[in-house]
């Protein structure tokens, strides 16, 4: 089969010559031979595993959740260029959008979905890794279910030999209830012939708290959204994003935080370093709905650009509907300054030298987030060899 | 609650709302709607050379091909077959006040026009409906060498090689579909050259007003700022608000030469049944400098970011601008940057009211291509939320193609804080003026970069929206 999709649409459409309104996902003659089912590594009390769950049953899961979402509309409009229709007919937003949601249902990927029970701390992370091999072509799909007032930490990892062919897509959806915590790690090492993306969906219930963790470290062309629903009040969102392109690899990524509660709280934070001919293109969106009073939100994107070959776009939008909110963003995109090379020079560290120090210094102030040593030890080690 | 939002100000819009009534024994008006007969026609009463002609014939083509971005703001009330083209007064353009016809002449000066070119201007440029109605530049700054016409007069006197050089090729009718109806149905405007080195040390200003319900103004504005030489030109506009639609399609093209200097102003204040569809664009060259210095508060419905390409080393821009959306606009305005040039720089700073439903997006681009070596950008925005029905939305887009530059972008959106109005109630203003001073305050960066006599008209404008007006 041809995959040929649009994903990534941006909330707000803009200047169609920025190429940025959404992105292109086209693989030819693809045999999608498997699905992704998640071998959990370190079974815990208090979690439980669905592996046959369809569509129908996730629409469910979250239908009283949507239910809320309708209650809270208004007839504020959106804003100019509103994407958001593309997507409505999705169970649950996702930075990619509908599409994918299209491809998991035309190649029936059956649906994981990892409980973790009412009132339920679960004390290790649950560990999903996964091995492409060489030829292999195949789509996961999970949805991480947190009840009320429990909390779950969830890693999955992508790892392949560097010359492995292949294509990996995933999409993770979140549900958590009033109360609970989701943390989601994802560590992306793939083989640079592959393509990969990875596409995360969320809602947030009434003091509820989304944190996500995101590696990029691999694959050829990575596509990647994230999408979260600040539903209830008091909501929270964090996101830690760290990249690292090279050669001709790209990266597409649309992160939206939907605030739509009173006083939920949003905080993006994207690093990443562009090297060779790599492109990177970054959509990030602060959406402070009607009736989100009280709402902050911050996105921040540090991009450091050692290639002048390399293409960075950025599209940091903030959307507001609400009075009584505080959302900012900023952007530092450049080269390592002449001050911090100066400094690495006058302690015998050469340019080459002090430039992969700054490298590794980028991607270890994200990956220090992980609460599993042998996942940084991995990630230092894959940053070494490409290096 | 909604009273908080007002100040109690002695501002009187009905200035801006006077209408004229346009009879056809002094004004001829085209039939409505964008025809290959119509554009022909306009062609024959201006009295167009034949490239012109040719040119107007092939942006309609162009029109009628193109579509209509996805992006921005509703058009869909926009009936291009209820538009007329082309309105003027069967009077002639003057070079002095007192022969401009007695109820144009009238409009101007309570618009204050008259008296700002006595006090303050090099040289004026009135336009109404589709004409220019008068021009005039002060017989030193002519001397200077200074050209300030129209642009009908330059199209076929002795600047007519430079118009035929220069004339939308900044913005060619390819660029979107309302640059293609400019091409096709353009009408007055004012062409500016300034010689090398002449610095023109007082502004000249261009005043278009649209006086006739249901029709557009297209017109022309090019402005050449040779080598070395440095001009402030204020452009200002207003309308009496109709039940009818009108369109705004102008378009302004720019070309700073090597170490020049222009600061283009513009204080737009069209009335709040106008779509605002107007393309600015200026070229910059080496080691010269643009400035854009931009307030808009009128119109329904707004499509406006001039842009700025900086094509010569050491070439830099600042573009600082408000706008004020308040009940029933759709205000979709920014700027636009592309870095050519080596060591080029470029500033941006915004800021966004909304009020009463008003819809604000800040939208921007700033494009460094893998040539800009040294490149430095900086944008920032900030919007303002005046309640809880309204909208601002701010959509930036960066495209970067070279590790050698510095960019930093940021932006802020948030309400009028109560501690500041606490502060400020407790030195003995009441609510509704210590929001309008904060709101003024905000607004405070874009009017200090202006003629005093605008900052005043500017900070009016303000108070009156504040108030509702």
């Amino acid at each position: 089969m041809d995959i040929n999709m649009k994903v990534n649409h941006l909330p707000a459409l803009t200047y169609r010559f920025l190429k940025s309104n959404d992105s292109e996902i086209e693989i030819k003659d693809i045999k999608i031979k498997d699905t992704f089912s998640p071998e959990m590594q370190n079974g815990q009390d208090g979690v439980s595993v669905n592996k046959e769950a369809s569509e129908e049953d996730v629409r469910k899961l979250f239908d009283a959740v949507n239910a809320k979402a309708e209650s809270k509309k208004t007839d504020v409009p959106g804003p100019n260029g509103d994407t958001a229709p593309l997507n409505d007919a999705q169970s649950v937003r996702t930075g990619m959008g509908a599409q994918i949601d299209n491809l998991m249902q035309e190649m029936k990927v059956p649906v994981t979905v990892i409980t973790a029970d009412e009132g339920c701390k679960v004390s290790e992370p649950v560990m999903i890794r996964f091995d492409l091999k060489d030829g292999d072509c195949v789509l996961g799909n999970q949805v991480i279910h947190a009840k009320k007032d429990s909390e779950i930490t969830v890693i999955m990892e992508y790892d392949s030999e560097p010359e492995t062919n292949g294509f990996l897509g995933i999409q993770t959806r979140l549900l958590a209830e009033e109360g609970a915590k989701i943390n989601l790690i994802k560590v992306q090492m793939l083989g640079e012939k592959i393509a990969h993306f990875d596409d995360i969906g969320g809602v947030c219930d009434d003091k509820a708290d989304i944190e996500t963790i995101n590696m990029q470290l691999g694959a050829g062309n990575t596509w990647g959204g994230c999408r979260v629903a600040l539903l209830g009040d008091k909501s929270v969102f964090n996101n830690h994003t760290g990249y690292l392109c090279r050669h001709k690899q790209s990266y597409d990524m649309n992160y939206v935080a939907d605030q739509m509660g009173k006083k939920t709280e949003s905080n993006m934070v994207f690093r990443g370093v562009l090297l060779d001919e790599a492109v990177k293109t970054f959509r990030g969106t602060l959406d402070f709905k009607p009736g989100s009073a009280g709402s902050v939100g911050d996105e921040q994107e540090d991009t450091l650009l050692l290639s002048s070959d390399a293409v960075n776009r950025t599209i940091p939008v903030i959307l507001c509907g609400e009075e009584d909110v505080d959302g900012r963003h900023g952007a530092s995109i450049g080269q390592l300054g002449d001050d911090t090379l100066f400094y690495m020079e006058s302690r015998g560290i050469d340019e080459e030298a002090a430039k992969k120090l700054m490298i590794r210094a980028r991607m270890e102030s994200i990956a220090r987030m992980i609460p599993d040593e042998a996942i940084i030890i991995r990630i230092q080690q894959f940053i070494r060899t490409i290096l | 609650m909604a009273d908080n939002n007002k100040a109690v100000v002695d501002i009187d819009r009905s200035v801006y709302d006077i209408k004229d009534v346009e009879n056809e024994q002094d004004f001829y008006r085209m039939e409505d709607g964008f025809t290959e007969d119509i554009v022909r026609k306009i062609s024959e009463e201006k009295h167009d050379p034949e490239w012109m002609r040719e040119f107007r014939l092939k942006s309609l083509e162009l029109y009628n091909k193109l579509e209509m971005p996805d992006w921005g703001p509703d058009t869909d009330d926009l009936d291009m077959n209820l538009i007329s083209s082309y309105v003027r007064s069967k009077s002639d353009m003057k070079g002095k006040w007192e022969d401009v016809p007695e109820d144009i002449k009238n409009t101007f000066e309570r618009l204050g026009i008259p008296e700002a070119e006595r006090e303050s201007l090099a040289g004026v440029g009135a336009q109404y409906d589709s004409e220019l109605v008068y021009h005039n530049v002060k017989d030193e700054v002519a001397e200077q060498g200074v050209v300030y016409t129209d642009m009908e007069s330059a199209l076929t006197g002795e600047y007519a090689d430079m118009v035929h050089e220069y004339f939308m090729k900044l913005v060619p009718p390819t660029d979107h579909k309302y640059a293609a109806l400019h091409g096709a149905v353009w009408s007055g405007g004012s062409f500016v050259y300034v010689p090398k080195g002449v610095k023109v040390d007082i502004p000249l200003q261009s005043y278009f007003r649209l006086n006739a319900a249901g029709a557009g103004q297209f017109e022309h504005t090019l402005i050449i700022v040779d080598e070395g030489a440095d001009l402030h030109f204020i452009e200002g506009c207003s309308a009496p608000k109709y039940n009818v639609a009108n369109l705004h399609a102008g378009c302004v093209e720019l070309f700073v030469k090597k170490n020049a200097r222009l600061r283009y102003s513009t204080i737009e204040n069209w009335s709040k049944n106008m779509y605002n569809l107007n393309t600015k664009r200026a070229l910059v060259e080496e080691g010269a400098r643009m400035e854009w210095v931009s307030g808009s508060f009128g119109s329904h419905t707004s499509y406006l970011y001039p842009m700025t390409i900086l094509k010569g080393d050491h070439s830099t821009m600042e573009y600082t601008g408000i706008t004020f959306a308040g009940k029933g606009q759709n205000l979709d305005t920014g700027a636009k940057v592309v870095h050519q040039g080596k060591y080029t720089s470029s500033l941006i700073s915004t800021k966004s009211i909304s009020k009463s439903g008003g819809i604000g997006t800040y939208r921007s681009s700033v494009i460094i291509n893998k040539e800009a070596k040294h490149a430095k950008t900086s944008v920032s925005c900030d919007s303002l939320m005046l309640d809880s029905i309204s909208r601002a939305d701010t959509i930036p887009g960066m495209d970067i193609r070279t590790d050698d530059a510095d960019v930093g972008h940021e932006a802020k959106i948030g309400r009028i804080s109560d501690e500041a109005v606490f502060y400020l109630m407790s030195r003995g203003l009441s609510e509704t003026d210590a929001r309008a001073m904060i709101v003024s305050g905000f607004a405070n960066p874009v009017s200090k970069e202006l003629p005093l006599e605008y900052a005043v008209e500017m900070n009016n404008l303000i108070k009156l929206e504040m108030s509702g007006g």
